[in-house]
């Protein structure tokens, strides 16, 4: 069988509408077993078109034969391989973890794994996709499993979160349709390679309007300040593993749609300033946001919505050192802060408000989930040997490369108020007095410990010999900034 | 395998495995770490080439690890006195919990100052430096006490000092197109002419460990919080790796050519300006951390502050910019490190076998610990700057360099206060804990076990040696000093010149005092052999009155009292007081910014909605 990417999206589409039939009629266990086997084909399609895309450039598969620019197509080029790569990675680490979590044994673990399965198959479809219109519909698949897994667990708490995301997603989805409606009636296509070869023949009041949608819309999904209020209750009230998922799926996605349209779309040169002074706010006012948290789910979601903002500023700087720092920080922030959300929830997880206090002594008790936190903290925050340095160091080079002294402070003393309260964390894990009445801690599940080891390995491997990954970081940002070879890609296609 | 590898190798493996092993027992833990430690030195000191080198790249960054003369000067304190501290924890940690977490993170400290002396190119040397930070910072807040106070206050400021640092490794790489030191001093980074920023951040960054003013508030809370075995390295040789960054950096900067300049007579200007700065800053980090050390009744934490005061000089003679100031210095950092090392040494053996080390508690131990004693009156002695040891020549150096060479006359007075009121905390230090009144808290204390005495001794064996032949550490200093910029700089194996003339032989002095040691101790064991009688403390009579069996005859409490009294003023000020301030500040700041997120949906969707009106407001200047 040939491997194409269609069955990123093909196959978990079809297990999520077999699973409850299989589940009724074969074995109630399937509900929960099928989505992590779909998730690992997804991993294994992705080992083997990485190692086919760096020896033919780039994999694009039309669907149902109907060649660009009218039908849709998915382009597996290094920068959207490399992060499909990585989702369905994470994604698959996900599942492994949240298979046995006993909270989510407790509601409907059905929905739960079908949900989730169906957030990594948005987020990758997101990324694959080469048309505009597809890429708001597989934004949309993600948006909705996000927000029912929000308030996946019927409380108060997790309901108004939810409504909350609800609420400005929505917001996202009609800018989003508002813009594509746009963009159809000025050049009548919706076939992306087509409509960055056709940008400039759009009035510019005209374009810079669509621009202003896209970048609202996308912007919301990327969670850029001050459109990013959702994510701290989304994050802080979802389950455990799916602050991971958001962390390391949801958020990529939104920011390579935001990447997309600005690097290949609309080739606008205020978009670039636009993603550095945003970005730069958006880091500035999360970590310092974060700083002053007590429950520890919110203070490493205001943390991760800070790590975006980093990554939005190296995209803006745009030159190519700074884009491999900017997918690097990617990669670091999906593992690393998955790591975080998955050693926190065990952390906290017997703990009602999830106060940091709460953990006080627990390195004792669970002393190699304790371990991993503190790796993952030492990471984030860009300690070496771990591979957090790398992606700051890249990004730091960058902007000095472009004489940007003022930001590679202002980034480096916001990396101090990150160390100020991962720090804090870490060391009332070891040595905190504990307060409050005993809380039984709840040990891991072999399966949970096996996925946060991988993400632990990493990025001590990483750290210590980053260069596995730069040979890819490298092709993915050659690609991302040769806009003409993805036209030329996705248009020649109909020759042959 | 290549000797950089090798022993890198060997430290890592040697952190992994006392940490494995220390789930078993502390002493295995402690032995492996001694022995990794010992195997990496003795391959550092005969199986490494001078100027030897490897390149390879990492990430896409070509990487240069070799071995110069200035490293290999660090080396030697970094790689022997870690020795000598990995066999002195041994039975220090005992007894103590948690101990395979200790000898990790010290390990990895060794290794990552080994890892700061190899890197020739600023990446693994940053590198390094933060694995040497974060592993010192897991050592601080082991005990458990003042975690946030102290732990959370060290990191902040090593990571102000490296990232500061990061700034300028990354400007370096953006106006030269490198990361090798070399390549960055011969285009002339350091050479404060084209670039102010450059030097500036590297002093900065280098500062912070070097403990140097306004950047010391870590220092003494640090150094007293980290378990006293630790400290050993922490005083002796980590805060020297903040003087091997700023004798590279004002090396280079003043040995600097500036004739072919056009802008010669401003930067010129402009260098002795900074020179002046960072001089006063060392001599007012002296000034005041001597004051702090007298008012300490705790004599670990008496001797964190004379640290910070010592340190305080090498700043001083690394910024005289002179070829006798720098060597000055040097030679202050290499003799720092051996008696502080031993001085710590001292203490922590009080603090095992006592259990405390409040001078106020304690007093007496000359003749319980009496080869502790031993090793504290010579350390003190180098300490103090009484010939013939090698705090003496360290110290004449420093006064001849800044009373000839540079033209800051006030400075000397300033330096010259505050050694001399060194003399008066040595004094309360030997005092406080071996002479005095035997107390019978005390009475049980035993001299502590072998393997902590063996240590002491070498480091004071060491410095009666360095002391009568200070031409031993002139050598690598000299080769070292050619590295980082002078020209023919001439030492003598034990003699000072200056330039008044005068010659001092200080093998002669040495032998001189050593007979008149010898004499006075045969006199005394001869006379005692005659039958003298062995009296107590209490047995005296003042005034005809023989003192009661618990009355107090030795004044430990408010030692220095008339001398507080009159210095008071110079108390009130602190450095500390700014920065709690500073940051008090920052937290209400950050708590205002936190009210942004309201945790109402109605005020998200409305700072939705404000942004796209204004977005679309002034799209047209945004996106042309």
């Amino acid at each position: 069988m040939v491997i194409s990417p269609v069955h990123y999206i093909a196959v978990p589409l079809l297990a999520a509408f077999t699973i409850p039939l299989l589940s009724k009629y074969i074995h109630k266990e399937l509900a929960r077993i099928v989505p992590g086997i779909v998730l690992l084909y997804s991993v294994f399609v992705s080992i083997v078109l990485m190692m086919q895309v760096s020896e033919v450039g780039v994999i694009s598969e039309k669907i149902a034969g109907w060649s660009a620019p009218w039908g849709i197509n998915l382009m597996f080029t290094p920068f959207s391989g490399f992060l499909a790569s990585l989702m369905s990675v994470v994604g698959f680490l996900i599942w492994l973890y949240s298979y046995n979590f006993k909270k989510i044994e407790q509601s409907q673990s059905q929905k739960y794994h079908i949900l989730q399965m169906m957030m990594v198959t948005g987020a990758i479809g997101i990324v694959l996709t080469g048309d505009i219109f597809n890429l708001f519909v597989f934004m949309e698949i993600t948006a909705i499993t996000a927000y029912s897994l929000t308030s996946f667990y019927r409380e108060r708490d997790g309901a108004e979160a939810g409504f909350k995301y609800l609420l400005i997603g929505s917001f996202a989805s009609v800018m989003i349709l508002l813009a594509v409606m746009i963009l159809y009636t000025q050049l009548g296509t919706l076939n992306m390679a087509e409509i960055a070869q056709n940008a400039h023949l759009i009035p510019t009041p005209l374009r810079a309007t669509i621009l202003v949608l896209f970048l609202v819309g996308f912007g919301i999904e990327a969670e850029m300040f001050p459109l990013n209020g959702w994510a701290p209750d989304a994050y802080s009230q979802s389950p455990g593993p799916i602050g991971a998922a958001f962390a390391g799926i949801v958020v990529k996605a939104g920011v390579y749609a935001l990447i997309r349209v600005i690097f290949t779309l609309f080739d606008i040169h205020g978009a670039y300033d636009f993603l550095i002074y945003g970005g730069l706010i958006t880091m500035i006012i999360a970590e310092t946001a974060a700083v002053a948290q007590t429950n520890l789910k919110r203070m490493l979601a205001y943390s991760s919505i800070g790590q975006m903002g980093f990554v939005l500023i190296a995209f803006g700087i745009g030159t190519k050192t700074a884009i491999i720092g900017a997918l690097f920080l990617m990669f670091n922030h999906a593992v690393i802060k998955s790591l975080l959300f998955m050693s926190g929830s065990y952390l906290t997880y017997n703990s009602l408000n999830k106060k940091i206090s709460a953990l006080a002594g627990l390195g004792k008790k669970l002393p190699i989930v304790s371990l991993l936190f503190g790796l993952g903290a030492f990471a984030i925050v860009g300690l070496p040997p771990f591979s957090g340095f790398w992606s700051k160091l890249y990004v730091l080079t960058a902007a000095a490369d472009q004489n940007m002294l003022l930001l590679i402070m202002a980034i480096l003393a916001v990396s101090i108020i990150e160390i100020i309260y991962y720090f804090r964390v870490v060391s009332t894990l070891y040595y905190g007095k504990q307060e409050d009445e005993e809380i039984k801690v709840q040990k891991p599940s072999i399966n949970a410990m096996v996925s946060m080891l991988i993400l632990g390995a990493t990025i001590i491997v990483v750290g210590v010999y980053p260069d596995i990954i730069t040979h890819f970081l490298n092709n993915a940002a050659d690609m991302l900034l040769d806009k003409a070879s993805y036209i030329q890609a996705v248009l020649t296609q109909n020759i042959n | 395998m290549n000797s950089f590898f090798l022993i890198l190798l060997i430290l890592f493996a040697g952190a992994g495995l006392s940490f494995v092993l220390g789930k078993i027992s502390s002493i295995i833990s402690g032995t492996v770490a001694f022995l990794s430690i010992a195997a990496a030195s003795a391959l550092f000191f005969t199986q490494i080439e001078m100027g030897s080198f490897i390149e390879f790249s990492l990430g896409g960054i070509q990487l240069q690890w070799g071995l110069n003369s200035y490293g290999y000067l660090f080396g030697i304190i970094v790689l022997g006195l870690g020795t000598l501290a990995s066999l002195y924890s041994i039975s220090y940690m005992q007894n103590k919990e948690r101990t395979s977490g200790f000898y990790f993170n010290f390990v990895l400290v060794i290794a990552g100052m080994t890892g700061i002396i190899f890197a020739n190119d600023f990446i693994s040397f940053f590198i390094f430096w933060e694995i040497m930070t974060w592993a010192s910072y897991l050592i601080i807040i082991y005990s458990g006490k003042n975690v946030k106070k102290i732990g959370i206050k060290y990191m902040i400021f090593s990571a102000i000092g490296a990232y500061s640092m990061l700034t300028a490794i990354v400007m370096i790489k953006g106006q030269y197109d490198t990361f090798l030191i070399s390549d960055a001093i011969n285009a002339g980074a350091f050479n404060f002419i084209d670039n102010i920023y450059i030097p500036i951040l590297l002093l900065i960054g280098f500062g912070v460990k070097a403990a140097t003013m306004p950047l010391h508030v870590w220092a003494p809370g640090a150094y007293n919080n980290a378990p006293t075995s630790f400290t050993v390295i922490f005083s002796g040789a980590m805060s020297k790796m903040g003087v091997l960054g700023m004798g590279l950096v004002l090396g280079h900067m003043f040995t600097a050519d500036r004739s072919g300049s056009l802008t010669n007579f401003f930067s010129g200007f402009s260098v002795i300006y900074l020179q002046q700065t960072i001089g006063w800053l060392g001599g007012i980090t002296a000034v005041i951390a001597t004051l702090y050390a007298l008012i300490q009744d705790d004599a670990k934490k008496l001797l964190a502050y004379s640290s910070i005061a010592q340190l305080g000089y090498i700043t001083v003679g690394l910024a005289t910019g002179t070829k006798l100031g720098v060597m000055a210095a040097l030679f202050l950092a290499v003799v720092h490190g051996i008696f502080k090392g031993a001085l710590f040494m001292v203490v922590g053996a009080v603090e095992r076998q006592a259990g405390t080390t409040d001078m106020t508690k304690i007093s007496g131990l000359i003749r319980k610990m009496p080869f502790t004693f031993l090793t504290a009156l010579i350390s003190i002695i180098a300490l103090a700057g009484i010939p013939p040891l090698g705090g003496f020549v360290g110290k004449w150096m420093l006064y001849e360099a800044l009373i000839t060479e540079s033209n800051s006359y006030f400075l000397v007075i300033v330096i010259f206060f505050s050694s001399t009121a060194a003399f008066l905390y040595s004094y309360r230090f030997l005092f406080g804990l071996f002479l005095g009144q035997e107390e019978k808290e005390t009475e049980q204390v035993k001299e502590a076990p072998i393997t902590m005495i063996i240590p002491m001794l070498v480091l004071a064996i060491l410095l009666v040696i360095t002391g009568a032949f200070p031409g031993l550490i002139f050598s690598p200093i000299a080769t070292a000093m050619e590295f980082i910029g002078f020209k023919d700089v001439t030492w003598n194996m034990s003699v000072l010149n200056n330039v008044w003339g005068n010659e001092m032989n200080l093998t002669y002095l040495g032998i001189t005092i050593g007979v008149v040691f010898v004499s006075i101790f045969a006199f005394i064991t001869l006379k005692g052999l005659k039958g003298t009688r062995y009296v107590g403390t209490k047995d005296i009579s003042t005034s005809g009155e023989i003192p009661y069996e618990n009355e107090n005859l030795t004044f430990q409490i408010n030692f220095f009292q008339p001398f507080v009294r009159a210095a008071a003023p110079m108390y009130k000020r602190s450095m500390n007081k700014i920065w709690n301030e500073l940051g008090n500040g920052l937290e209400a700041l950050f708590n205002f910014t936190r009210k942004i997120y309201t945790g109402n949906g109605q005020t998200y969707a409305l700072f939705v909605v404000i942004f796209l009106v204004l977005m679309l407001l002034f799209k047209d200047t945004l996106f042309v």
